[in-house]
């Protein structure tokens, strides 16, 4: 330990320590700007200079190591005219038009500017005249702002040891760039985005930045993303290590059911992937997958919360994924939780609604055996008609009764023989029953269900199947590789159509469609359907299958206040899940309509802690299941990094898959989740590179 | 081989003798003796626990690399001096460091490099990744591999009035080396000296570039400085806020000056950028480039004022001040230098005294060879009165009248 004096406060610090982060740390403000307190000084920008008493003229504090009885001071005329020097030598070559810069309010260079006073206007401007770069994915750069400071290189040379940016000399200008001004992808970039994060001014620049979001939000758009925001990233990154231990753990401390997500999951977070600007988005649902089926249940397993039993009872109706996640934490919390399900088996959407060729039965079983091992009760073949009468035995119900009842569209001949609705069909499919399917068929709806109808009639022996939908073929809102695998399957695609009406006297004997010219929503939002003249088009079959959404089995006799009938009113569909009858919650696709399963996993954790609340509870479910080790931001040099595509998972061809339930989709195998799991851009490493002190911090705590 | 054989004989702790015995100098710009720049070194190297390596190398800020002079014409000597500077030090390795464009030079050099167990590498010097190496000087490595097959000859090397390098006596007179008597000033290193002050020693003065060169009457101050401080901004490698802008700042107001728009401010500005480039650089390129802007300006106010106030150049070379003019008495319109200026700047036609564009011309001169009735005149003084727009030749004088 040492003892230093900084403009006359006494500090202990370590011997050796950098004086100028010691005196930031000490709330006292030297004024920095190519020093960062992860990188290694440099001592070039000549703003942090402070004398040191017994010696003679001034020394840059950042290079400056602390030694017992050192006194310093970091105000002096001779110091604030060397600094103003500076100042206008940096500010002679920066660009003045602060108001138009992007960077604007949060530039380091200007609050320097703020901190030291306006420049003289004494010496020689001149303007760089580089041309702005954004031919680079995710990066822009516009050198004419840069102050040289350096950080951009250190940070990756010396931080990430990706060796990309480097000084470079053009004419009489110097300039960071990559040799030869070759694009970052060809230099071998890892687009950690490190030196957008250090820049002080507006030289290196998120292309994706934008004031309407929170800088972690625009950084790590997956997680952001992610309805549970699950730290995608960071288990994507454990998986790379061959950590799977370590990857579950860290899944499992936002999804309870991390194996179905990972067969099923619609995984908003990859289409908002960064790696998609520069190649395939990431595989994040089939990395998980893999985490999730290699899970040995020891990590998390060993920290997971259990709080003592409160002696409060909750009843959960539905063993969807929404009553699951929720019955789950609430029993964590110590609450006694008893889930009351109308099916014979536990699981709702995911086992009565998702076929089991993309999700096996014991995938789901398993996932509800360790809810159950935690505490949880779940009666089955328990269908719940008058929900106000659990409040007299319970001391809160949880509504998650999902959308379990097909909609069926207004129109000619919707309720002839022969026309059937998803979920009566998917249901009766996934228990092995009659469906009443024929042996052509047309599956009205364009999302994941009509795939899921379309492909399991495919499977039950239907000898022709077609599928059309309103949207057109890119707004269909099902996944890409469904629809792709579907067509495989022999399942004719007619994307743009509107259902005229199902033609046939006593029983279906097929639809008739126009194509749609133009479909969009207009200013009030109502829909509007152009049609194309003359575009008429029949298809005959003898079924078919409305899979234009579900709602959920409720209506007036519930108790409970509706939307359109059929959805549960709650106070907020955020923060307060409560339904008009006090005591009783609701979430899950119930409440907001068929959205997805990690959604409605989601939706029951917000209830859980919201109920938790309402019981007496902290409403604090989060747990710390993972180690809590930082990713190493030592990422190194992997050539030809950008351009590495996305590993394929091993699919049984459409000859094999056709004519069975079985899963047809094997994930990516051992070989490749190492190089899979590697191409994440790691976008979570910036946020842990220290927001740098300005000038403002200081003056607003001395203010207060 | 034999100075690195000998030296390697003898081992470290002779070496070390022998180079304070024989009191041998780091040349360049740390002109120090050279034992104690090898301690110093040393020290640095375990304060940090750093692993120590030898760096030979010029000093980042010469830009005339007269000293590259001695690794083409004796290769061995500069190899087994940064040899033997490693052997001195206990260093791990020796390094050669040429300048980034000297690649061939390299090249040419690798196979015999080896032998001595030296690196030769293409690099400007980083001082701040360096600070725990032994640098020494090109020149000094001369010395040490002299000193170590006993031919060494104290003194200093420098290259006299452009002659080739040659050894001086650290100890004699600048004024006795060069003939002062008719010079305006004596670069003498990285600075402009007036003939007074040459009577100072030359390892006072310090040639660490090699170079001690007179300037008559016939050269610029003004003009060499802003010549001098270009290639230093075009050197230097531009991370140091310091050296880049200030170099650019300082450049700007010599060439400005040439150019006939200098202001009175710059002697004050050039003062005070000039004085804090020595102390906020960490390296030569920045701390050297700066004395000759402020040599220059500091010692020769008047030829700077003679620029700004009196818009002349005494030595007649920037051209900015230069007018080449047709004498309208003498001028026969013969055509023959309109027919040869190159910018087609002179107006004129037969029998016509003819004119020149004083804003197009770049003051060539080829016109003043062209004319055979010697009629057309370079000037940095009073031009006569000229004709303003097209005159019959004998008629421009009766007109005045």
């Amino acid at each position: 330990m040492a003892v230093i004096t900084i403009d006359g406060v006494k500090l202990n610090v370590p011997e050796g320590a950098n004086v100028l982060d010691l005196a930031l740390e000490n709330g006292i403000y030297i004024p920095h700007l190519c020093h960062h307190k992860d990188l290694n000084p440099l001592g070039s920008c000549r703003m942090c200079i402070v004398e040191l008493e017994g010696q003679e003229g001034v020394v840059t504090s950042c290079t400056l190591k602390a030694k017992d009885g050192m006194v310093i001071r970091t105000k002096s005329d001779e110091i604030n005219r060397l600094r103003m020097l500076a100042l206008e030598l940096l500010l002679a070559g920066h660009p003045e038009d602060c108001s138009t810069c992007p960077k604007y309010g949060n530039c380091e260079l200007q609050m320097l500017i703020q901190y030291i006073g306006p420049k003289t206007g004494r010496l020689k401007m001149r303007v760089k005249g580089f041309k702005e770069n954004s031919e680079n994915p995710l990066l822009v750069h516009d050198m004419n702002r840069c102050v040289l400071c350096g950080r951009c290189v250190r940070a990756c040379n010396e931080l990430r040891g990706v060796k990309v940016l480097n000084y470079h000399k053009k004419g009489m200008e110097t300039y960071v760039g990559t040799l030869h001004d070759k694009l970052l992808a060809d230099a071998d970039c890892r687009f950690c985005q490190a030196c957008a994060e250090v820049c002080p001014t507006g030289t290196i620049r998120d292309k994706l930045a934008t004031t309407e979001k929170q800088k972690e939000d625009y950084v790590v758009p997956c997680k952001a993303e992610c309805p549970a925001h699950a730290e995608i990233p960071r288990y994507l990154r454990a998986v790379k290590n061959g950590n799977m231990d370590q990857a579950i753990a860290i899944i499992r401390e936002k999804l309870p059911i991390p194996r179905i997500l990972g067969y099923i999951c619609t995984q908003a977070c990859a289409n908002q992937c960064k790696r998609s600007c520069l190649s395939d988005p990431m595989s994040i649902r089939l990395i998980k997958r893999y985490a999730a089926d290699k899970d040995i249940e020891k990590k998390w397993r060993a920290k997971s919360k259990q709080l003592p039993d409160t002696g409060k009872k909750v009843c959960v109706v539905g063993a969807g994924p929404a009553g699951l996640s929720a019955a789950y934490y609430l029993r964590k919390q110590g609450h006694d939780v008893t889930i009351k399900e109308a099916m014979p088996t536990a699981g709702g959407t995911t086992a009565y609604g998702i076929p089991a060729y993309r999700l096996p039965r014991d995938v789901i079983a398993g996932e509800v055996k360790i809810i159950e091992e935690q505490g949880v009760k779940i009666e089955c073949g328990v269908k719940v008609t008058k929900p106000a009468e659990l409040l007299n035995e319970y001391d809160a119900v949880l509504m998650a009764v999902g959308g379990t009842v097909g909609v069926r569209l207004g129109m000619p001949g919707n309720d002839l023989p022969g026309v059937l609705l998803n979920a009566d069909f998917l249901r009766d499919c996934a228990m092995g029953k009659e469906t009443g399917m024929g042996k052509h068929v047309i599956v009205l709806g364009g999302g994941n269900v009509a795939f899921d109808c379309a492909r399991s009639a495919v499977r039950l022996g239907a000898e022709s199947v077609h599928l059309a939908c309103l949207e057109a073929r890119e707004k269909m809102t099902a996944d890409d590789e469904e629809i792709e695998q579907a067509q495989e399957e022999g399942i004719v695609v007619h994307p743009a159509m509107t259902f005229e009406r199902i033609t046939g006297e006593d029983h279906v004997t097929g639809v008739d469609f126009m194509k749609v010219k133009a479909f969009y929503f207009d200013e009030n939002r109502r829909a509007v359907i152009e049609k194309e003249e003359g575009s008429e088009l029949h298809l005959e079959g003898d079924t078919v299958i409305f899979a234009t959404g579900q709602k959920p089995d409720l209506n007036e006799d519930s108790g409970f206040k509706l939307f359109r009938g059929a959805w549960i009113v709650v106070n907020d569909n955020t923060n307060d899940k409560q339904t008009s009858i006090p005591g009783i919650f609701a979430a899950g696709d119930c409440v907001y309509g068929t959205k997805s399963v990690v959604m409605a996993v989601q939706s029951g954790r917000e209830a859980a802690s919201q109920i938790d609340r309402y019981l007496g509870g902290d409403g604090d479910i989060s747990e710390v299941l993972a180690d809590d080790k930082p990713g190493d931001p030592y990422i190194g040099v992997i050539e030809g990094f950008a351009y590495e595509k996305a590993c394929s998972p091993k699919i049984d061809p459409a000859s094999e898959r056709k004519d069975n339930f079985r899963l047809f989709d094997h994930g990516i195998c051992d070989e490749d989740i190492c190089k899979e799991a590697g191409r994440c851009l790691q976008c979570d490493l910036r946020l842990q590179i220290h927001r740098p002190h300005t000038w403002g911090d200081f003056a607003e705590s001395k203010e207060a | 081989m034999s100075a690195y054989a000998n030296a390697k004989a003898l081992g470290r702790d002779a070496v070390l003798e022998k180079i304070k015995a024989m009191n041998l100098y780091e040349a360049g710009v740390y002109r120090e003796k050279m034992i104690d720049h090898i301690q110093k070194a040393q020290e640095a190297a375990a304060e940090e626990g750093a692993d120590m390596c030898a760096v030979a190398a010029l000093n980042n800020a010469d830009t005339d690399m007269v000293f590259l002079e001695l690794v083409r014409q004796a290769p061995d000597k500069i190899l087994a001096g940064a040899a033997i500077a490693a052997i001195a030090s206990g260093a791990g390795k020796a390094v050669l460091m040429l300048p980034e464009k000297e690649g061939e030079l390299a090249d040419s050099l690798k196979e015999k490099a080896a032998e001595y167990g030296v690196e030769v590498v293409n690099e400007f010097l980083n001082i701040r990744q360096n600070q725990t190496n032994l640098l020494v000087h090109i020149a000094s490595c001369a010395d040490l591999a002299d000193a170590f097959s006993g031919s060494y000859e104290p003194g200093i090397y420098a290259a006299v009035n452009g002659a080739a390098l040659k050894k001086v006596p650290a100890d004699k007179k600048v004024s006795e080396i060069v003939d002062v008597s008719a010079a305006k000033a004596v670069q003498v290193g990285y600075a402009y000296y007036t003939p007074q002050e040459c009577d100072a020693e030359v390892g006072a003065l310090n040639p660490a570039n090699g170079i001690i060169r007179v300037l008559t009457e016939k050269d610029c101050i003004v003009d060499n400085a802003a010549k001098a401080t270009l290639a230093c901004k075009a050197q230097s490698c531009g991370k140091c806020v310091f050296c880049r802008e200030g170099l650019i700042q300082l450049e700007f107001m010599q060439s400005e000056t040439t150019k006939g728009r200098g202001k009175m401010e710059f002697l004050d500005l050039t003062k005070e950028i000039g004085e804090a480039m020595g102390f906020s650089t960490p390296c030569s390129m920045g701390q050297q480039c700066a004395r000759i802007s402020l040599s220059a300006m500091g010692k020769f106010a008047s030829e700077y004022e003679a620029h700004i106030k009196k818009k002349t150049c005494p030595a007649g070379v920037c051209q900015a001040f230069v007018m080449i003019y047709v004498d309208p008495a003498v001028c026969t319109g013969c055509g023959d230098c309109l027919d040869v200026c190159p910018k087609g700047c002179i107006e004129g036609k037969p029998k016509f005294i003819h004119m020149i564009d004083e804003f197009e011309c770049d003051r060539c001169g080829k016109c003043v060879e062209a004319c055979e009735e010697e009629c057309i005149h370079i000037t940095t003084g009073k031009v006569p009165k000229l004709p303003d727009r097209l005159t019959k030749v004998g008629k421009f004088k009766k007109k005045r009248h």
